[in-house]
């Protein structure tokens, strides 16, 4: 990883570092790293170890990045164990227990995928892996037989846009912006604003309990605030921040930097606005706004606009804010609130929800979306390896199919294993195999 | 020699003792004889008639895809088939030749006479064989060696039409069809394993399976009827060229027998509608398409293919027997219908209208004993001394009998002069592939190779057997001759120089663009690139660099294609060794064949108990290959092969062992599993 670019750390000593995402160079999270050089590790080869902070997010991350790096894939259950013993490090006592408890993380997996294979995403992994079966049976069948046989020129052809579709839908499903992961990890929602608005009051509203400090002294809140919450059955980590504005305290300076920091990282953003500022006119209201928005987000797309402090706006015009402020182009989602008498709580929830459950996706309806870093990383490889059977198509069947066996391989490790049984079994019911 | 290699009188063999009996003379027991006897063991080869020793009972070829890989192994391996394919062939064609050189697939078309010449004379000149004419009645069995593991001990045979015993330390079963075999033709079955021969007694079914205990399946192939090739209009067939240079099978040949120009054509035509009516009309006179019996999906006769793809045309090829032959071998017709019939059938194909049968079609029932009982060494695992190769394990094709026989003969041999057995990986070589498959997962349907049961196909190359088997072969097995043993290391030594001077060859991209114009080399790159980079290019040969670097490479000349081959294939080649070695190293860890696995008292499930007990894996990586053998329980059975390590070596070296536990200790402490 990105750390050890310049020199390695001394053998068995823990460090603090960076860990960087050696593609994005984006730091992932500060961490303990520890080198341990063969033989005298764990499993007798060389072997790094991070140590970083639990959250799924994080640990989700981390193992992303480190399945991007080349020659890098997630240790196969018992891989440590088996590999350990191999070199003769394993004491045996020490195998009984690890066999135990490998049985038991094999179940857990077990039961996890079983869960998982059930879904709507199962049978899209399922889908994928049967027609990658079918593409590699078809290849394999034209290797083994078609001199011999009448299997037409076609089936290559086939294979070929088989393969090509395959690829692009991998490809878009790994770019399906973590919705999966997210459903595990928690939707980022962030708090933010100008100082005095009302977030930590709204923080507080959410989780139904004073999490976070609230004084009307502007500036009280000055480090990011986190709070764990289930917003109708979607995991949601939600942050208060500091409120942006200028200021000449330092701890302030960098309350605000996290701040912004933050909310480039949102999934969702609550841009919070106390109405007492709003000007009365509709137009120039919208047009406040924006200004206002742009000034806190680098785009729009994924925020909702909470006008808290409704009870201080007369009757009238409060209500004509809420109904034309609805819909003005370039707006996003607003909502006129009051944390003070929960006036609009109830209708700023149901916006809020529904947005989460965008984000994450609904498992009932909807693409289906990636649940595992895990998976993420077979996925990458099985899309890797059907770009080598389209380099050497034509040059080289051999080593094209070696890609395509590849990539059923890498969805096996998703779906269960594939055996060269299962592909002869293809081959003879769609062919005529006669020599 | 003191004894005549071939005799056709029994009697002065009785109480005569030979470290290795070999029955049957098919491709398996030949091959088996001949390993046998290169690896030093006194060989006797027993079969029913001494002029049938090397004949093709049914196709006239030799290789094809993936059975092409399995001769040049059998050849790296200082085997037969491949040498005498070299010597009997008439027409020579690499197939899937524009498909990428680890699956080409060398093939011939054999002169039948020539290549059991060949074979007989080869057996004639080989020391420490011996031929002989006769029936085996049954086994001699008696109590096992209790050293060894296994619950009984073959320790000779009994000869049929009187009561010659013949003793010997290791027996090789080879009875190919005639185990049990029935031949069917229409609504008549006999008794017998191929047309024209007596049928083997049924003492040795008897034996096999009461007094040894062995599970037996059956299994069915059949044969096409031979065409009188003078009544047959070859004009309305498409013509079939070789190729117009022959490459020959083995590595110590450098040209065939048969000189280029005069290699014979083969002829391909389609069938008819008609041929479907035919088949139809004739079920009901069809015994053996009736049945149930398990047979081939890649060899079917012409009834399944048409029942079971009705409506299309089917591919036939008309394929010359010999030079002098008279027949054709009409490849893709087996057939077992009425012989008035077949003719009515074969009459259906528009260039055999007026077409003649020399000899009809028929089928072949026969008995098979289930190979998840033998070791990798193709020992019966309950049966000291007891080798079995060939169609007796199941599988179907004249070169995975050879390679199944040469294994089995060599260690044969080995156990009977008291020497280890030894094991071919699946990660080196087709044949590790074949005997893998068969002794852990068993048969179905008779078993065919193909390139696609070769995980590491881009290593188990055509090309590369020599490298990959003859140092082996030599240096390990004893089975190969010091003159191809020696070839072979020149052979490795030249291609490592070659690769060296390659990789010295260091130029940036655009003087390589000055010495090859004509290559597109992207200048972008502004790189250093080795000649081996650049071979790995499409338009790149060998002979182009040598002509551009003859004074480093155009010693390499005889070479060029295998260096070709070697540059495009390495980057692959690299990729998988890691996954080789791992997969070696758990075959490296071997499960004694005793074990009890239901009171093992190690954390396993009575399901997995079951499955190893069945399937009794020989080694760790079998183990992990078996369908339901989950993680934990490779990890308890590895403790397990360890603990028993341990105690051998505790025996040997208890101080070294403790100094290192104290280091294991220590490592332990420093770091943990994730």
């Amino acid at each position: 990883m990105a750390g050890f670019t310049q020199r390695l750390p001394p053998p068995r000593t823990a460090l603090l570092r960076s860990i960087t995402d050696p593609r994005s160079t984006e730091v992932l999270d500060r961490g303990l790293v520890l080198w341990f050089p063969a033989p005298r590790s764990f499993s007798g080869e060389d072997s790094v170890e991070f140590h970083i902070h639990g959250g799924p997010a994080v640990v989700t991350a981390v193992l992303q990045a480190l399945g991007s790096v080349p020659g890098l894939r997630p240790a196969e259950a018992g891989e440590f164990t088996r590999r350990a013993f191999q070199a003769g490090k394993l004491g045996l006592t020490e195998v009984e227990g690890l066999g135990d408890l490998i049985h038991a993380e094999t179940e857990a997996q077990r039961r996890q995928a079983l869960r998982q294979m059930s879904g709507e995403l199962g049978r899209l992994y399922q889908d994928w892996s049967d027609r990658l079966k079918r593409c590699l049976a078809h290849v394999e069948a034209f290797i083994d037989f078609s001199e011999d046989e009448l299997i037409e020129d076609g089936v290559l052809n086939r294979v070929d846009v088989s393969v090509s579709d395959l690829q692009a839908e991998i490809e878009r499903h790994l770019k399906d912006e973590r919705r999966g992961e997210r459903l595990r990890s928690g939707v980022q929602v962030v708090i933010a604003g100008a100082t005095n608005a009302g977030k930590s009051s709204l923080l507080n509203k959410l989780c139904q309990r004073p999490a976070a400090i609230v004084s009307p002294i502007a500036g009280t809140t000055r480090d990011v605030v986190e709070t764990a919450l289930d917003l109708g059955g979607f995991p949601v980590l939600l942050s208060d921040t500091a409120g942006l504005r200028d200021s000449s305290d330092l701890v302030e300076r960098e309350g605000v930097r996290r701040a912004r920091e933050r909310v480039e990282q949102a999934d969702l953003t609550l841009v919070v606005v106390d109405s007492a500022h709003l000007p009365s006119e509709v137009d120039r209201a919208a047009a406040f706004l924006r200004e206002h928005l742009r000034s806190v987000l680098p785009d729009t797309d994924r925020c909702l606009l909470v006008l808290n402090k409704a009870d201080l706006l007369p009757e009238k015009q409060r209500q004509k804010l809420d109904t034309e402020l609805r819909g003005v182009s370039g707006l996003p989602a607003v909502r006129l609130i009051s944390c003070q008498t929960n006036e609009g709580l109830k209708a700023f929830l149901t916006v809020l929800h529904s947005s989460v459950k965008t984000l994450c996706g609904d498992p009932l309806f909807g693409a289906p979306t990636l649940t595992q870093a895990r998976h993420r990383a077979h996925l990458q490889r099985c899309a890797a390896a059907l770009a080598q059977y389209q380099r050497y198509r034509d040059t080289d069947l051999a080593l094209a199919a070696e890609g395509v066996r590849l990539a059923v391989t890498s969805l096996g490790r998703i779906t269960g294993r594939v055996g060269a049984e299962e592909i002869l079994d293809i081959i003879f019911k769609d062919f005529c195999i006669g020599k | 020699l003191l004894l005549s290699p071939v005799s056709r009188h029994v009697g002065h063999l009785t109480g005569h003792q030979y470290d290795v009996i070999v029955v049957g003379g098919g491709h398996a027991g030949t091959e088996a004889a001949a390993a046998a006897a290169r690896v030093g063991a006194e060989t006797l080869l027993i079969t029913q008639k001494i002029h049938t020793i090397g004949a093709l009972s049914c196709n006239p070829s030799l290789g094809g895809v993936g059975k092409g890989q399995l001769v040049k192994e059998v050849d790296a391996l200082d085997g037969l088939c491949g040498r005498a394919g070299d010597w009997a062939g008439i027409h020579f064609s690499i197939l899937n030749r524009r498909k990428g050189p680890a699956v080409w697939g060398p093939r011939a078309q054999l002169d039948r006479q020539r290549y059991r010449d060949f074979i007989q004379s080869e057996l004639l000149s080989t020391p420490r064989l011996t031929m002989v004419e006769g029936s085996v009645e049954e086994l001699l069995v008696t109590e096992p060696n209790p050293e060894e593991p296994g619950h009984h001990r073959v320790t000779g045979i009994r000869l049929a039409n009187g009561s010659h015993a013949i003793s010997a330390r290791s027996v090789v079963l080879t009875t190919g069809t005639f185990l049990s075999g029935s031949l069917f033709v229409g609504q008549t079955t006999s008794p017998g394993g191929r047309i024209g021969d007596a049928p083997s007694s049924a003492g040795l079914s008897h034996t096999l399976r009461e007094r040894l205990g062995l599970r037996t399946g059956r299994l069915r192939t059949g044969t096409p009827p031979r065409i009188v090739k003078d009544s047959v209009d070859l004009s309305l067939a498409k013509l079939h060229l070789p190729d117009s240079h022959p490459t020959p099978f083995s590595f110590l040949n450098t040209h065939t027998h048969c000189k280029p120009e005069e290699q014979l054509p083969c002829y391909l035509t389609f069938t008819t509608p008609g041929v479907e009516r035919v088949v139809r009309e004739s079920l009901q006179l069809n015994c053996h398409i009736q049945q149930d019996t398990k047979g081939p999906r890649y060899c079917p006769s012409i009834e399944s293919r048409v029942l079971r793809f009705p409506g299309r045309s089917h591919q036939v090829w008309l394929e010359p027997e010999g030079v002098t032959s008279d027949l054709l071998y009409p490849q893709g017709l087996s057939m077992t219908m009425p012989p008035d019939i077949q003719l009515r059938l074969i009459r259906e194909i528009p260039p055999m209208r007026r077409a003649e049968i020399h000899t009809p079609g028929y089928g072949v029932q026969y008995d098979f004993v289930c190979p998840t009982q033998l070791s990798p060494a193709l020992q019966v695992k309950s049966t000291q001394g007891l080798f079995l190769a060939g169609q007796i394990n199941g599988t179907t094709g004249y070169e995975e009998a050879a390679a199944q026989g040469l294994w089995a003969g060599a260690n044969a041999a080995r156990s009977a002069l008291s020497m280890p057995t030894v094991t071919l990986s699946r990660t080196e070589s087709y044949i590790g592939v074949l005997i893998d498959d068969l002794v852990s997962r068993g048969v179905t349907e008779p078993y065919r190779m193909f390139t696609s049961r070769a995980e590491f196909r881009t290593s188990l190359r055509p090309d590369n057997a020599d490298l990959r088997l003859t140092p082996k072969g030599f240096e390990e097995v004893g089975c190969v001759s010091s003159v191809r043993y020696q070839e072979s290391l020149r052979v490795r030594n030249s291609l490592q120089d070659a690769l060296t001077a390659l990789q010295a060859l260091f130029l940036s991209t655009s003087s390589w663009k000055k010495k090859l114009p004509s290559v597109p080399i992207s200048e972008t790159k502004s790189t250093l690139l080795t000649g081996l980079d650049l071979l790995q290019y499409n338009d790149v040969t060998f002979e182009m660099l040598a002509s551009a670097f003859p004074e480093s490479l155009s010693s390499f000349m005889e070479f060029a294609q295998r260096l070709k081959i070697e540059a495009v294939y390495k980057p692959h080649c690299d990729l998988n060794k890691k996954e080789i070695e791992r997969i070696q190293r758990e075959e490296n860890m071997s499960l004694p064949q005793d074990i009890d696995y239901f009171s093992l008292p190690v954390s396993l499930s009575d399901e997995v108990r079951e499955i190893l007990d069945r399937v009794r894996p020989s080694t760790l990586g079998a183990a992990t290959r078996l369908e339901g053998i989950t993680p934990a329980a490779v990890v308890n059975l590895l403790n397990y092969v360890r603990v028993t390590e341990k105690k051998k070596e505790t025996h040997r070296n208890q101080r070294q062992q403790e100094a290192q536990r104290d280091e294991e200790l220590c490592a332990n402490s420093a770091s943990l599993p994730q």
